[in-house]
């Protein structure tokens, strides 16, 4: 079986050795000449007023969450899809009830307004 | 030393070089980023084992999902850096104990007889066309179907967990709707006054 994911070992080494090279070359060949106003953070072209660091809503976090929950909920489809011939009526059952819970928390936060922006 | 071998040395190195560097780094932004080559390593590792579908749900969910969400979180997080470095030493007994008790414990189990490298047979390889995905799911959803619909109900409390402790409607927000802009009607905005007309002078 592992003989399958070799292209894709290759894929990832050609992919990694193409971000790293440039960078690599450009820290040999290129000249370095930094001062400190070259090293300091540029922001569009005025001083720094900002720490990186400051408080954000919390309705990022809650938009992020929710997709952590439903992606989970994607992760168990895939094997789902891949034996629904095997497993039958009973599977298809067990799958519908699963997503039917789901949907329970899906109009939840539809309905609680979870899902607008303002 | 075959080739799988090296690789599994490789990844493993890997993996444990980046959970050191998550624990001893001192940016946490920096921090999360070396968790995610940690799971990426994993990852790798688990494919070696043959358990394809889990490494690729621990590089969809973990990677793209979670470490998304840990990564936004210390960088929304207001975290002073400088006061994160301060009082290693307070906290060090505490920190050593409980480390050296998880060794301990690991040892413990490890060294037990039902632990022992005899007990554990190799896995054997299996053929080029196996699927792990169809092993995994002819189980998952006949012989473990009650622990399956517990999932459903566990992301469905985290669903309803996450909207109460973070859902607050803002009061200070300036929003346009729509609907009401179209359905506005002229006397609502326009008020004509009757005045009695002023005589010059």
């Amino acid at each position: 079986m592992l003989e399958n994911y070799l292209p894709i070992l290759i894929f990832i080494i050609v992919g990694v050795l193409v971000g790293v090279i440039p960078q690599v070359l450009g820290w040999f060949i290129a000249p370095q000449r930094p001062d400190s106003e070259k090293l300091s953070p540029f922001e569009c072209g005025f001083e720094a007023f900002e720490d990186s660091r400051m408080k954000f809503d919390v309705r990022y976090y809650l938009v992020a969450i929710l997709f952590i929950i439903f992606d989970l909920e994607i992760a168990f489809l895939f094997p789902w899809a891949v034996v629904l011939r095997e497993i039958g009526m009973f599977g298809f059952v067990a799958m519908m009830l699963f997503l039917g819970i789901l949907v329970i928390g899906f109009i939840y936060e539809w309905k609680k307004g979870a899902l607008e922006w303002e | 030393m075959g080739f799988e071998q090296i690789l599994f040395y490789f990844f493993a190195g890997v993996l444990l070089f980046a959970a050191t560097m998550v624990i001893t780094i001192r940016n946490p932004v920096k921090s999360a980023l070396f968790l995610v080559l940690a799971f990426f390593n994993a990852a790798a590792l688990w494919i070696l084992l043959e358990a394809e579908f889990l490494a690729i749900v621990l590089v969809l969910v973990y990677v793209g999902a979670v470490m998304v969400l840990f990564l936004f979180v210390v960088m929304m997080l207001d975290i002073n850096l400088v006061k994160l470095r301060e009082g290693f030493g307070e906290y060090l007994p505490y920190g050593g104990l409980v480390a050296v008790l998880l060794v301990i414990e690991l040892v413990v189990v490890l060294n037990s007889p039902q632990f022992g490298l005899g007990e554990m047979p190799d896995p054997v390889g299996q053929a080029a066309d196996y699927s792990n995905t169809r092993e995994l799911g002819r189980l998952l959803y006949t012989t473990y179907v009650y622990p399956f619909e517990i999932a459903a109900l566990l992301l469905l409390v985290a669903i309803i967990a996450a909207i109460t402790l973070t859902m607050r409607k803002r009061k200070d927000t300036r929003y346009q709707n729509p609907a009401q802009q179209m359905s506005v009607q002229a006397k609502d905005r326009l008020r004509v006054v009757k005045m009695p007309a002023e005589r010059k002078g």
